[in-house]
């Protein structure tokens, strides 16, 4: 067995665009990138129960931003990037997380096939109360 | 054989905060994209129902104990999701190496700013 050579710490430092380098290194600073859209969208969220509290002008100059197009485009991005984030989550979530059915181990394949139908259920779900109730 | 490995500091905290980092990305993953899509593509196209918005139906909503419940679900976890992973952005992608503890404390101080408000809108309200 060789140990590994000693460098002292002096490694040559990674240059700052490494993760530019290739097709799965750009996927992987993608998925860290829509959690600034997971941000926005909290930070939008907020502001929208901010607008609520504070009584119906309030209230009513938030639903006119809602129409405008810059929140229409900053919402198109979040849910690009949500859409990606749930997408690749499920199949991290499946890679991380071994599922046994009777001591039987699930394929990866339908652990991210059924968060994914669960997924839709829930988004119905949310759908109903928020449109419909 | 079983090994116990003692972490101290911060380091004892990582565990805790990868957990907050996942329950937050599972939020975001199911309840994230059919908001964006209802308050940010649907209202402002138009296939809304009329009043789907209203101001008093959507306060009477906001105040149902269960969904005040669930908005404390929607808001506080994905905070630390963000805060999780964009505390490696700034490593990984921006390349800032240095000031690791101010960059932790700023980022999951952000999320925990973040709760409290949340916290505070979902009791006010």
């Amino acid at each position: 067995m060789t140990a590994p050579p000693r460098t002292g710490g002096l490694l040559p430092p990674m240059p700052r665009t490494w993760w530019l380098r290739s097709a799965a290194y750009r996927r992987f600073a993608a998925r860290e990138l829509t959690s600034v859209f997971v941000l926005a969208f909290t930070v939008v969220m907020l502001l929208f129960l901010l607008a609520l509290s504070r009584g119906p002008r309030a209230y009513g100059r938030f639903l006119g931003w809602l129409g405008s197009a810059g929140a229409m485009a900053l919402f198109a991005a979040i849910l690009a990037a949500g859409l990606y984030h749930t997408l690749t989550w499920f199949r991290l979530s499946a890679q991380v997380q071994v599922v046994r059915v009777r001591g039987r181990v699930v394929p990866r394949g339908a652990v991210a096939a059924t968060l994914t139908a669960a997924w839709l259920a829930v988004s119905a779900g949310v759908a109903y109360v928020h449109v419909w109730w | 054989m079983v090994v116990t490995v003692t972490a101290r500091g911060p380091a004892r905290a990582e565990p805790g905060l990868w957990a907050l980092f996942a329950a937050g990305g599972t939020v975001a993953a199911f309840l994230m994209p059919v908001h964006a899509a209802i308050l940010g593509i649907a209202y402002a196209a138009g296939w809304l129902p009329a009043d789907a918005l209203a101001y008093d139906r959507i306060l009477d909503l906001a105040r149902a104990p269960l969904v005040k419940a669930y908005l404390a679900v929607l808001l506080v976890p994905p905070l630390f999701h963000w805060a999780h992973r964009f505390r490696f952005i700034l490593r990984h992608q921006a390349g800032i190496h240095r000031a690791r503890r101010a960059v932790a404390v700023a980022c999951y101080g952000t999320a925990l700013i973040g709760t409290g408000v949340a916290i505070a809108l979902i009791v006010r309200i």
